[in-house]
């Protein structure tokens, strides 16, 4: 019976400390990632957001223009940043079929380089990527719109196209998980179909990536 | 019968045993200190919160969501916070984005509770840097959730947590330069915060936390 006891005694102990080393049961809804290998050798994907569905929230500093004018879901600065050249962005984040498998944020600011627009794309299932490029003039939205003829304070309907990345694609930074040690570029367009009377946007944000892992060293 | 009996008494017993130690965890790995001579951002809750946005499966303090609510299945356990950061003299200088998710590298027995905590810092005028981190959130879950909350014992604060254990070189987290005057440039990263308040009550809790900065050059010691 002693031996039964401490038998027991053991192996409810081992088998609880195994099971929190092992099976703690962290785990994420994965679906399957939509990439396709492009004619250098990269892979190409696509992350997509969706205007106003996918937007958590946005500063509401003076530098934002329309894309921080709401008072839902405005971050409200302190009044020593309202005139600082910074916009910070919160979204869902898409993959090319339109589930949403991450959180991002848009950080665009000027410093003595010009504009710059860092992305941070956390996707709990594959990991994080950082993305880095020359930043878009302040209010290049409002004033692509205003082209098209957007009027404040009206309802406006069309399609105008807004390259973010311009000319010259932007850069993966850093990486983690699944984008560790990827090198590679990416333009974002964003694509707008309207503005509601109290100007919230309605369009898609597209980040179109092209990565490439490290060479393998050649076998000697 | 008796020895079914005495059998599953026992492995009770040496589960209950095996509870006492992943609660007081003697295993785990300690947190990083900073270097003495990073910069410092400081950071008040809730008063330098601009917006959080959690996952329904990360409302750990049941806590309300709101229109924000990540309930899709693939960021369910994800939180996204916006932060102002200040300098030694309380003033805002910075604005932080973190994105954050429990990890799946969470080992109870050996790391403790992990969260994967993505930081994007931008300081206007300087620029902005990308701090990756692993943060055991084990201490505080073990005094707060499970002590204040479920056992609804009173709390003995206040209490001070240092939650980095990683990813980088001795367990502290990794910070990258990304624009500005920070580009190119790589350290380490160490948070600290500090549970000053805590009612159950009423739900409120208050905190200071700082973030610890250790990027070689001129640009981040300056002030």
């Amino acid at each position: 019976m002693k031996t039964l006891i401490l038998l027991t005694v053991v192996l409810g102990f081992g088998a609880t400390l195994a099971g929190a080393h092992f099976a703690p049961g962290v785990t994420y809804a994965r679906v399957p990632s939509h990439t396709t290998v492009v004619a250098n050798g990269g892979r190409s994907e696509s992350f997509l957001i969706r205007l106003p569905a996918d937007r958590i929230a946005a500063t509401d500093g003076n530098a934002g223009g329309m894309r921080a004018l709401h008072a839902a879901g405005a971050m409200q600065l302190p009044a020593q940043l309202m005139d600082q050249p910074v916009l910070i962005e919160h979204f869902k984040v898409r993959d090319a079929d339109g589930s949403v498998v991450g959180v991002a944020a848009r950080h665009w600011s000027i410093d003595a380089g010009g504009p710059t627009t860092v992305w941070s794309l956390l996707i709990p299932s594959r990991g994080s990527v950082v993305l880095r490029a020359r930043g878009e003039q302040r209010g290049a939205v409002d004033a692509a719109l205003r082209a098209k003829g957007y009027a404040v304070g009206k309802t406006w309907d069309g399609e105008v196209r807004v390259a973010m990345t311009g000319n010259e694609p932007g850069a993966v930074a850093v990486g983690s998980g699944e984008f560790a040690n990827l090198s590679g570029t990416y333009t974002e367009s964003w694509t707008l179909a309207g503005v509601d009377d109290a100007g919230e946007l309605r369009g898609t944000i597209e980040l179109a990536t092209v990565t490439r892992a490290p060479e393998a060293s050649a076998p000697e | 019968m008796k020895y079914l009996i005495v059998a599953v008494l026992g492995l009770l017993v040496g589960a209950a045993l095996a509870g006492v130690v992943l609660y007081f965890n003697p295993f785990s790995v300690a947190a990083a200190q900073p270097s003495s001579t990073g910069r410092v951002l400081h950071y008040t809750l809730p008063d330098d919160v601009l917006e959080l946005a959690l996952g329904d499966d990360a409302k750990i303090f049941g806590q309300a969501t709101g229109d924000d609510a990540l309930w899709e299945e693939t960021i369910d356990r994800s939180a996204v916070l916006g932060l102002v950061l200040n300098n030694d003299g309380n003033q805002p200088v910075a604005v932080a984005s973190r994105l954050m998710a429990v990890s799946p590298d969470t080992d109870l027995l050996f790391r403790g509770v992990l969260v994967s905590d993505h930081w994007l810092v931008t300081i206007p005028g300087e620029g902005t840097l990308f701090v990756r981190a692993d943060s055991n959130t084990w201490p505080f879950l073990k005094e707060t959730l499970v002590r204040i909350w479920y056992l609804e014992r009173p709390w003995q604060g206040p209490a001070e947590y240092w939650p980095t254990v990683g990813p980088g070189a001795d367990d502290a987290g990794v910070v990258v330069g990304v624009a500005g005057n920070f580009r190119g440039r790589e350290g380490r990263a160490v948070e600290r915060y500090e549970l000053t308040a805590l009612d159950r009550a009423s739900g409120a809790a208050l905190a200071e936390g700082e973030l610890h900065l250790d990027l070689p050059g001129p640009q981040v010691a300056a002030q």
